[in-house]
């Protein structure tokens, strides 16, 4: 193994060499820069391998042949040898990017650069405190040097405020070395950490100044505007090594100076890494430069780790495998949006639409956001759960807490961003410098990220996530993108259908029907699909991956399996949602709130494992009963933020309405469905259980009657169609959930018999509507109207649709009905059916509406030419309605194997009965197929009589009505369909208020105003920031030495 | 399948005809007499009780040679197969087997949803005629029938829960044995709930706007004539007969004949029609509010004390 000192030597000597090339030899000093860091780089590396593959131990490395603290040492282990290998890189990397910037500014600057790469890895290495100094004195002035190469005038101020600042910072340092070097008699950090300084006179007062100035250059919250200002005006390559290398190694740094500090010190670092990573996320969301929102976002990053570092008491293994996962994630998404930022030529954040122009930008770019919000499967996931698993199992509740939440605030704003790319309207022609060298350096960032995926997957004790045939599937269709979208779409549909035929012998009857809902049921959803022609870039990718996530979810056996497949569909979903015309505020709600969700049930799933590593699902019935009911209350919340419970429901119809047509079936009639089956999940496992003497799942009965309620009043006063859907889709989650929350055998079934109607009815509802969207090119009820005869097709499967929807036998909405009638009679809770009960004639409103203002009344003008709805639309409709009809006839199909599996969760014959053709329970009894008979025999026999009856009748024109004393003639005015429904309005009105919006919108506007408001502390000015640091010092010495001292 | 053709009893059909021919003529001579009586209120002479017949043979021989279109046609025969579908799924006469018709294919949940199949239907047919009056009235006539419905069914519920039963043959079952005995004397509050909802189901004063016979012609039927029309005057002596039946079974001791049946049926009209001469009449926002201040808790006591 070469000795790291060459590292050192190598850095240091390309320096001095380039320094004795002739000016004009600009090739021969770039190719010097290269190949130094490159040999920097491959020692690290080396170094590297032989730890992590070949299993070789730590090893020390004495300079000036005397041991220390006599001489300097050096350390390397597995972590020194991966930071090294980052910084290295990383520099790497940046001398490959800014190759003109280089060529323009010389062999000074490339002098400088490889001065700055060696200073770091010194901080990395070294074991002397000294040293340390040195080595960080060098960083200071190299970081104010490589500020300078930047195009940006206020580079120049920004790097004077550095040195101010950094300034400060080495004169605490050094007095704090000088201190501890009197107090321990000793350099070298071992030693130090060996003499257990706070118990020494004067150690602790040594040690803070230490433990300050190496903290400060953290950039913590307040004391950071500096920082900020780096990274808003430095070249973006050098910004990238700002944030990960420098980053890297004085976190490391600090880590190395805890050791002597003990872990009295860790508290400290808590929490000055929470309340920065909350404070930064929360400035981070006003900001619209796009570098200074990566600077913002940056200093999260490392106040998050410095928050795990302040963990490190309870985290033992698991520490370098937690603090790493996050800190790499941050290090090459980091580096790889600003060298992505080097690539768009303006700097507001909607200026990165011009990505757009390069596909595989954007797939750069969400990696690089999903990396950093830690999502599956890159590393930040798996450190992510790690950590809230640890966390909760020693009681760190309120820090678990303030760590998720910040990561919403910061997912919030990242995918915001996302957002802007996708959605906003790319400024100029020339919103992308596209330039092959840096788009090269950038994506070997995005190849990292994937390595480091598979890396992590591979060394989590849970399995990876990139063997997972589902998500390789989904991926798969990255590579494929450039086929024919009527190709990826047959191979989408064969997916769909092999992963069920091949797992279906492992489902049990519950599972089975979750299982043919979310995937034949989006196979049959993704034949409407073949109406898209051409590409349809992002598109399969998206819905595979919320495909995958679904079945990856049914076949989940543990927590972190439930939870990664949570988190994929959450993703694909968003993504799926955000490719509607209008959706982008939509889509970021739905994930703010999916997130969150998600988040909820981190926790909860934590909580339950108490630090069990791999929590089988069928273990959240051993619960502890301290922790149970909020391990109940915490999935819960989160589960009912899928099915779109009343108070976290605001998301939905935006994002089921602004999506595109075959996708609102998707998200709604399967999507949805994920929620019930945690529910189901949970119910199944936890049963009831009580909070403070409440039932909780009494909260839910009341959380889902209020949701059908509400749900059906809003739907009612909806203009647009597929808004009027979505909120009906809120009423009917209700409706389920509420069958959930009976906690009875029938309740149960009748929850399954929603899932299984919801599903085909709505589907076909939003591919009926979603047709006539796309024909008469408006959602607006009252802009349509006739359509009866042009759309013969659509009318029909809506007709059918909202017979079942409404339960009028005989259709199968009806069974739905009877089975909760019968499940009600059982119950001990009586005052939620009251709500039910108020929900379920409102539901006729909405639903004649629909079809009321749109098939029947009067035609347009300009409608009269309209076409039926494409032939791939109407398809799956026609196909839903004799899906619907069947059920209808023989319900027994699908419920009956699982109506016996239901038995086993309840005791007593609270089951049906199937005989022949009759179904019983224990107060009454349905047989559908001679409901069906009477009806149809009465039914035809009356046409049949009419026709007779009128033979001669024939069809007159539209407006050949009995009107009062004049003839009508202008559809419009004679179109009753705007405010269908005003003196419903004008009586119950009051009930649709949107309180939730304002609730959440307010909750919103105070975050955004905290964060304007604090934004004036970062003034610009180099003697502000420096009052910042001392404020700082002096806040940190007051509240934490005040405490310390005896 | 053929195992239940095999057994099916035949003679119900004709049993079931004439069920429908007796309610038929009942519903059609008590509409007259009730029209009468409340001409007679008003210090008129009103219709000889005949007149429906003469009404309805009169649009049933008038051929029309105008339809709005396939709903429009399908409207009536909608309205007209809930009305009898109503009557043939419930058991009219308690203890005859043959009077219970097709009960047998479902309970007490089938009839109370049955009921809206007509009105769906008929809704959808009016709305193709693409009159507006038409529209308005169904928008009034759904609106008003969320609220009145309501009611109605927490009285139903609050039965059910009493009887621990769906079944209509079971709940009359248990009324038996006098008057003290039946629902109106066991659970007073279900029955005070379910007659004020009557009211709001039987299209008389103070819940008339639907059909608002004065200002706009009738309503949601605005553009029916001839023998459309006919088959929905055939469902207005049928329908609200059916419905009553499902009240007197679960209110009031149900019926063992048909004498019985019809003196039951007769004074339960008579509470809407009472009610219709006494009370002018609600705008739809005032009769929703009506229903949910003076109704609905009387259902939620029913349900709450059962």
């Amino acid at each position: 193994m070469v000795n790291p000192l060459a590292m050192i030597i190598i850095g240091l000597g390309g320096a001095f060499l380039l320094g004795l090339l002739p000016e004009r030899w600009r090739n021969t000093a770039y190719g010097v820069t290269l190949l130094a860091l490159a040999a920097m780089a491959w020692i690290a590396g080396s170094w590297l391998y032989a730890f992590a593959v070949q299993g070789a131990p730590g090893v020390d490395i004495y300079t000036a042949g005397a041991q220390p603290p006599f001489a300097i040492n050096f350390r390397v282990g597995l972590a020194e040898a991966t930071l090294a290998l980052l910084t290295t890189l990383v520099g790497l990397h940046a001398a490959l990017y800014m190759k003109d910037t280089l060529f323009k500014q010389g062999r000074r600057a490339m002098a400088v650069g490889l001065i700055y790469v060696m200073a770091l890895c010194g901080v990395i290495f070294t074991r002397d405190l000294f040293n340390l100094f040195v080595f960080m004195e060098l960083t200071v002035i190299a970081t104010a040097g490589l500020v300078l190469l930047s195009a940006d005038r206020r580079a120049l101020g920004a790097g004077l405020k550095y040195l101010i600042v950094s300034q400060v910072m080495s004169m605490l340092l050094l007095i704090g070395i000088i201190f501890l070097y009197h107090s321990t008699g000793s350099l070298n950090i071992d030693d130090m950490a060996a003499a257990q300084v706070n118990r020494l006179p004067g150690g602790a007062m040594a040690f803070f100044l230490v433990f300050i100035a190496i903290l400060a250059e953290l950039k913590p919250f307040p004391a950071n505007g500096w920082g900020l200002d780096i990274y808003e005006s430095a070249h973006p390559a050098f910004s990238a090594v700002f944030s990960t290398a420098t980053g890297g190694a004085t976190i490391f740094a600090a880590d190395k100076l805890l050791q002597i500090g003990g872990d009295a010190w860790l508290p400290a670092v808590t929490v000055i890494g929470i309340v920065t990573f909350i404070a930064a996320n929360i400035l981070a969301l006003v900001q619209n430069n796009d570098r200074r929102l990566l600077g913002y976002s940056s200093v999260a990053q490392i106040g998050l780790i410095l928050t795990v570092v302040g963990q490190r008491d309870i985290l033992d293994d698991a520490y370098y495998y937690i603090a790493g996962g996050i800190l790499l994630a941050h290090a090459v998404s980091k580096a790889g949006l600003f060298w992505l930022s080097g690539l768009v030529a303006k700097r507001e954040l909607s200026d990165w639409a011009a990505l757009r122009s390069q596909p595989v930008l954007v797939f750069a770019f969400a990696t690089f956001l999903a990396l950093l919000v830690g999502l599956p499967p890159f590393p930040g996931f798996y450190a992510k759960w790690d950590l809230a698993h640890q966390l909760a199992a020693d009681g760190r509740l309120w820090l678990l807490g303030l760590i998720l939440f910040g990561a919403l605030v910061e997912a919030a704003y990242l995918f915001r961003w996302f957002g802007y790319v996708i959605k906003r309207e790319a400024s100029t022609e020339q919103g992308l410098c596209w330039q092959s060298g840096k788009a090269d350096v950038a994506f070997s960032a995005v190849i990292v990220a994937w390595l480091l995926a598979y890396l992590w997957g591979e060394l989590s004790g849970h399995g990876n996530l990139l063997h997972a045939i589902p998500l390789l599937f989904a991926l798969a269709f990255l590579p494929l993108d450039w086929l024919p979208a009527r190709l990826k779409n047959v191979l989408a549909i064969g997916g769909l259908l092999t992963w069920f035929y091949l797992n279906y012998p492992a489902y049990d009857p519950l599972k089975l029907i979750f299982a043919a809902v979310m995937l034949p049921g989006g196979a049959l959803i993704l034949l409407a699909s073949f109406q898209t022609g051409k590409r349809r870039i992002g598109f399969y990718p998206a819905a595979m991956l919320m495909f995958a996530g679904l079945a990856l979810l049914i076949n989940a056996q543990t927590t972190f399996d439930f939870f990664a497949a949570w988190e994929l569909l959450t993703l694909g979903s968003y993504f799926l949602i955000l490719r509607g015309k209008y959706s982008e505020p939509h889509a970021l709600s739905y994930l703010v709130f999916s997130l969150g969700g998600a988040f909820l049930i981190l926790a909860g799933f934590a909580l339950a494992a108490q630090g069990a590593p791999n929590l089988p699902l069928a273990a959240l019935a051993q619960v502890a009963a301290d922790y149970a009911p909020w391990v109940f209350a915490l999935l819960a919340i989160g589960f009912l933020t899928k099915t779109a419970a009343v108070g976290v429901h605001i998301w939905l119809p935006g994002a089921h309405a602004e999506a595109e047509t075959d996708v609102s079936p998707m998200v709604s009639g399967i999507l949805l469905k994920a929620g019930l089956f945690g529910l189901f999940m949970l119910l199944i496992t936890m049963g009831k259980q009580q909070l403070y003497g409440v039932e909780l799942t009494h909260v839910l009965l009341w959380i889902g009657a209020i949701s059908a309620l509400i749900g059906n009043l809003m739907a009612i006063f909806q203009e647009d169609a597929k808004r009027l859907l979505a909120y009906s889709s809120i009423g009917q989650m209700g409706y389920a959930v509420f069958g959930l929350a009976l906690m009875n055998h029938l309740g149960w079934l009748m929850a399954l018999m929603f899932v299984i109607n919801h599903y085909i009815y709505k589907s076909m509802l939003f591919l009926s509507v979603g047709g006539v969207a796309k024909r008469t090119g408006t959602r607006l009820m009252y802009r349509m109207g006739g359509l009866i005869t042009l759309m013969p097709l659509s009318f029909i499967a809506v007709m059918i649709g909202i017979i079942a929807m409404s339960g009028v036998p005989p259709l199968s909405g009806f069974g739905g009905r009877w089975i909760f009638y019968n499940a009600i009679m059982t119950s001990d809770y009586r005052l939620p059916m009251v709500i039910i009960f108020l929900a379920g004639p409102i539901a006729f409103l909405y639903l004649f509406r629909l079809i009321h203002t749109i098939f029947l009344g009067q035609l347009k003008d300009e409608l009269r030419k309209v076409r039926e709805a494409p032939f791939w639309i109407i398809l799956p409709q026609m196909i839903f309605v004799l899906a619907l009809i069947g059920f209808a006839l023989v319900p027994g199909l699908a419920l009956r194997k699982v109506d016996a599996y239901i038995g086993q969760y309840f005791a007593g014959a609270g089951g049906l009965h199937w005989e022949g053709l009759t179904i019983t329970s224990q107060f009454g009894y349905w047989s559908p197929v001679q409901i069906m008979i009477v009806i149809g025999v009465i039914f035809v026999t009356l046409f049949l009589w009419l026709l007779f009856v009128n033979r001669k009748a024939q069809r007159v024109k539209q407006f050949n009505i009995v009107f009062a004393a004049e003839r009508p003639y202008r559809p419009e005015t004679t179109h009753v369909a705007w405010n269908f429904f005003a003196p419903y309005r004008k009586a119950l009105g009051f009930l649709a208020a949107p309180l939730f919006e304002r609730f959440w919108a307010m909750v919103v506007e105070l975050l955004h105003s905290t964060a304007d408001i604090s934004r004036r502390f970062y003034t610009g000015n180099g003697q502000t920031y420096a009052i910042h640091l001392l404020g700082f010092v002096i806040i940190v010495y007051v509240l934490w030495m005040g405490g310390m001292q005896p | 399948m053929m195992q239940a053709l095999e057994s099916f009893n035949w003679m119900r059909i004709p049993w079931a005809l004439l069920t429908i021919f007796i309610v038929f003529n009942f519903g059609f001579l008590m509409n007259a007499t009730i029209q009468k009586i409340a001409a007679r209120v008003g210090r008129r002479h009103g219709i000889p009780v005949w007149q429906n017949y003469i009404d309805l043979l009169k649009n049933y021989s008038i051929r029309t040679s105008i339809t709005h279109g396939v709903m429009f046609y399908l409207g009536p025969v909608f309205r007209l197969s809930g009305g009898i579908g109503l009557l043939m799924f419930v058991p009219v006469i308690y203890g005859s087997d043959m009077f219970s018709n097709f009960s047998f294919a479902g309970d007490l949940i089938l009839a109370l949803y049955f009921v809206f199949f007509g009105t769906l239907g008929m809704a959808l047919g009016a709305a193709e005629s693409s009159h507006p009056y038409s529209a308005i009235g169904i928008t009034r006539g759904l609106s008003q029938m969320t609220a009145a419905e309501l009611p109605f069914a927490l009285a139903v519920f609050s039965v059910a829960l009493q009887y621990q039963t769906l079944s209509i043959t079971d709940i009359v079952a248990a009324q038996q044995g006098g008057v003290l005995h039946w629902t109106v004397f066991t659970n007073p509050f279900a029955v005070a709930a379910a007659m004020l909802a009557f009211l709001g189901s039987m299209m008389r004063p103070p819940f008339d706007v639907v059909l608002a016979p004065q200002e706009i012609p009738i309503g949601p039927p605005t553009e029916y004539h001839s023998s459309f029309l006919a088959l929905m005057q055939t469902n207005r002596a049928l329908f609200p007969v059916a419905k009553m039946t499902v009240y007197v079974s679960l209110f009031f001791g149900g019926a063992a004949s048909w004498p019985v049946f019809f003196l039951k049926v007769f004074l339960l009209y008579m509470w809407s029609a009472f009610v219709g001469v006494v009370f002018p009449r609600f705008r739809v926002e005032q009769s929703i509010r009506w229903f949910l201040i003076w109704a609905v808790p009387l259902g939620v006591l029913a349900v709450v004390l059962v």
